[in-house]
């Protein structure tokens, strides 16, 4: 029976992917998943044109602290005694200019350009005939700072409204799509268990979600990381934790498809509108912080935010509320996390089956 | 095993409003036919035959099985429901083969099935095409294909003949013959009494949602002789086609249609009419559609069950 039950699920997902994957209407999901592919990219292509991101060392000569660049850089400088205190340039540029002097005469000047490379900045110096007139300070974005960045945009636009809404288009259109496109009855009239069509268009859902979104993690971490160079990304995945981080990013993912999967589905079963189902588990989830210790564990939510692998750093400043929302005052173990969704997702599963088993067609009241 | 589909005192009520009451059925194999007027009740006694919609009280057993049981019912039981609705992006071949798949069948096994039905309603040119696509008659062709895909003991057919041209229409009958034939259940729904009772062992009349009268064909339809019967036909030359049936003495009626495609006409033969659509079709005329009209049922049910049920 097992066997058959696998081979009716399978017939279900080769249905239902085609639908899932390519529906004109489930347009939007890719451009939702895409949406933080494209704010990375960006920022990738802006850091990388105006070197705002932290340098490779071996392309950049030494890389000064801040301290040293504070010292060793005084008005009125020659350029051996710029040379003497910070050593050779990582980049320089000379070029003749035409410039006036105080009794409004004509004069030549040799301008020469200094770039130096700090851990916290980039600072070029501009030389006027070999003696230092002026200084532009950047400050640069360190991989360690753009691992918050990435951690704040991952839980709270990717996690909490991508995912979320993308999972809604996908998983609520499971059932309630085929009662709108009146299509729902064949598969009520196939010899097939309800309770293993809905574990076929569950996990036929939960692919083309987890596919969707991973792939967009994924695509993030890349674009991210993108700013930075070959070494400093290399000893950030192979000294640091970064591996460690992007197969959490990755897990987080699958788990919030797998969690929100399951809501999604049984509100396609109980509830008629997707924007009112929308607003329930919404409001649920945010309200997560507030709740009492046994209600919280019943949201997708709270697992994850003790999954994912950096925690979004709270500005002292910050409203109490967004503060409540932002952190994480009840943290659990990975396991227990990883325990706890997928436990989630199962009594919803099961709860929806029962409903299922009890689905009535009529469609001229949908 | 038993061999009847019964229905043992089944209600069915959405909210306030009644489906269908307290009936009680015992349907022996053979094709039975379900007529009655929009509303009366025939669409919800075939969803309940199917499982899918829950009697409010009482119990439907079909061939001794439940819907309870999906995988032994849907094996024996084939529907081809009224929804005109097919899931996207599929053709004509995919949507009955994904359906035969569900039931654990091999693909092989699947195909063959599928060519075979797809072959019995006459669609095998246009297989791979959308189904979106079809015309009326071809959707509903390829419905009935895959409610006959993995040959049903039972099969039931909520307004079959909608929508088909004549020749397909007496094909469809044969079709509907072949498996009674051959010991099947063939359960099919009209609001037309004269559509159905020419192939009917059994007629099952409902009015609104109760059984006003079952049985066999014979004594039902002894009853309806006279009655004359509308029919509008949509084609190509209305002026043709109207010259030729005066020619017929059972043709009582025909008028024009407000838009100059089509004629209604009025008969008190029936059986004779249909005859006569046959060979105008095999003669070379073009007949977009041959449908008869909802008031004439009334009509019929004005005199079986008197004017006041008939209003309703």
């Amino acid at each position: 029976m097992k066997s058959l039950w696998w081979t009716q699920i399978l017939a279900v997902m080769r249905l239902e992917i085609k639908k899932t994957f390519f529906a004109r209407r489930g347009l939007w999901i890719y451009l939702l998943a895409l949406a933080p592919v494209a704010l990375f990219t960006i920022q990738a292509v802006v850091t990388r044109s105006f070197h705002l991101t932290q340098p490779e060392p071996s392309s950049t000569g030494r890389l000064l602290t801040g301290e040293q660049l504070d010292s060793s850089i005084h008005d009125k400088m020659t350029r051996d005694e710029i040379i003497a205190a910070l050593g050779e340039p990582a980049k320089s540029r000379t070029r003749r200019v035409r410039k006036f002097d105080d009794d409004g005469k004509e004069i030549r000047v040799q301008e020469e350009t200094l770039q130096y490379y700090g851990t916290d900045r980039s600072v070029t110096l501009i030389l006027a005939d070999g003696v230092l007139v002026g200084q532009i300070s950047n400050a640069r974005l360190s991989l360690g700072q753009n691992t918050y960045v990435f951690a704040g945009v991952f839980q709270f636009f990717f996690i909490r409204l991508a995912v979320f809404f993308g999972c809604l288009g996908i998983f609520m259109n499971l059932f309630r799509g085929e009662m709108l496109d009146k299509s729902l009855h064949y598969y009520l009239l196939s010899p097939i268990r309800r309770e293993v069509l809905l574990a076929g268009k569950y996990l036929a859902g939960l692919l083309a979600a987890t596919v969707i979104f991973t792939t967009s993690t994924a695509l993030q971490l890349i674009a991210n990381l993108s700013s930075f160079s070959g070494a400093i990304v290399s000893r950030y995945l192979y000294q640091e934790n970064g591996l460690s981080h992007i197969f959490a990013y990755l897990g987080v993912t699958a788990l919030a498809c797998v969690g929100y999967g399951s809501v999604f589905l049984a509100a396609g079963l109980l509830i008629r509108n997707p924007i009112i189902a929308a607003a329930i588990v919404l409001i649920w989830e945010d309200v997560n912080p507030l709740l009492p210790a046994l209600l919280k564990k019943f949201s997708v939510i709270y697992y994850l935010k003790s999954l994912c692998p950096v925690q979004v750093p709270v500005d002292p400043g910050m409203p109490q509320l967004l503060r409540l929302l932002i952190s994480n005052g009840d943290p659990i173990s990975a396991y227990l996390a990883v325990f706890g969704v997928l436990a989630l997702a199962a009594f919803v599963l099961w709860a929806s089956s029962l409903k299922v088993r009890t689905l009535e067609i009529n469609y001229t009241t949908e | 095993m038993s061999d009847q589909i019964v229905f043992d005192n089944v209600s069915k009520f959405y909210g306030d409003v009644l489906g269908v009451n307290r009936v009680n059925l015992s349907i022996p194999p053979g094709i039975t036919s379900l007529v009655g007027p929009n509303g009366s009740g025939k669409t919800t006694l075939m969803n309940l035959l199917t499982g899918l919609i829950r009697p409010t009280r009482g119990s439907v057993s079909v061939l001794g099985l439940t819907p309870e049981q999906p995988e032994k019912f849907f094996a024996l039981v084939g529907y081809c429901a009224q929804f005109d609705a097919f899931p996207k992006g599929l053709t004509g071949y995919e949507f009955v083969n994904s359906y035969l798949r569900l039931s654990g069948r091999d693909a092989a096994e699947c195909d063959e099935l599928a060519w075979r039905a797809i072959d019995r309603v006459g669609l095998r040119e246009a297989a791979n095409r959308k189904a979106a696509g079809y015309s009326k008659g071809m959707r509903q062709r390829i419905r009935l294909a895959q409610s006959i895909a993995h040959n049903p003991r039972v099969l039931i057919l909520d307004e079959p003949l909608n929508g088909l041209d004549p020749l397909v229409r007496a094909e469809t009958i044969a079709l509907f013959r072949s498996f009674a034939s051959g010991g099947c259940h063939v359960i099919l729904s009209s609001h037309v009494l004269h559509e159905v009772d020419i192939i009917s062992d059994q007629v099952i009349l409902m009015s609104g949602g109760y059984i006003v009268a079952e049985g066999n064909i014979q004594g039902v339809r002894s009853e309806i002789q006279g009655q004359p019967m509308q029919i509008v036909v949509r084609c190509d030359h209305p002026n043709t086609l109207a010259s030729r049936f005066f020619e017929e003495d059972h043709i009582v009626e025909v008028r024009m249609h407000a838009d100059k495609k089509g004629l209604l006409i009025k008969t008190s033969d029936p059986d004779r009419f249909f005859n006569l659509m046959n060979h105008v079709a095999l003669n070379g005329h073009k007949l977009e559609s041959v449908a008869p009209v909802d008031d004439d049922v009334n009509s019929v049910y004005e005199y079986l069950i008197g004017s006041e049920e008939a209003a309703k």
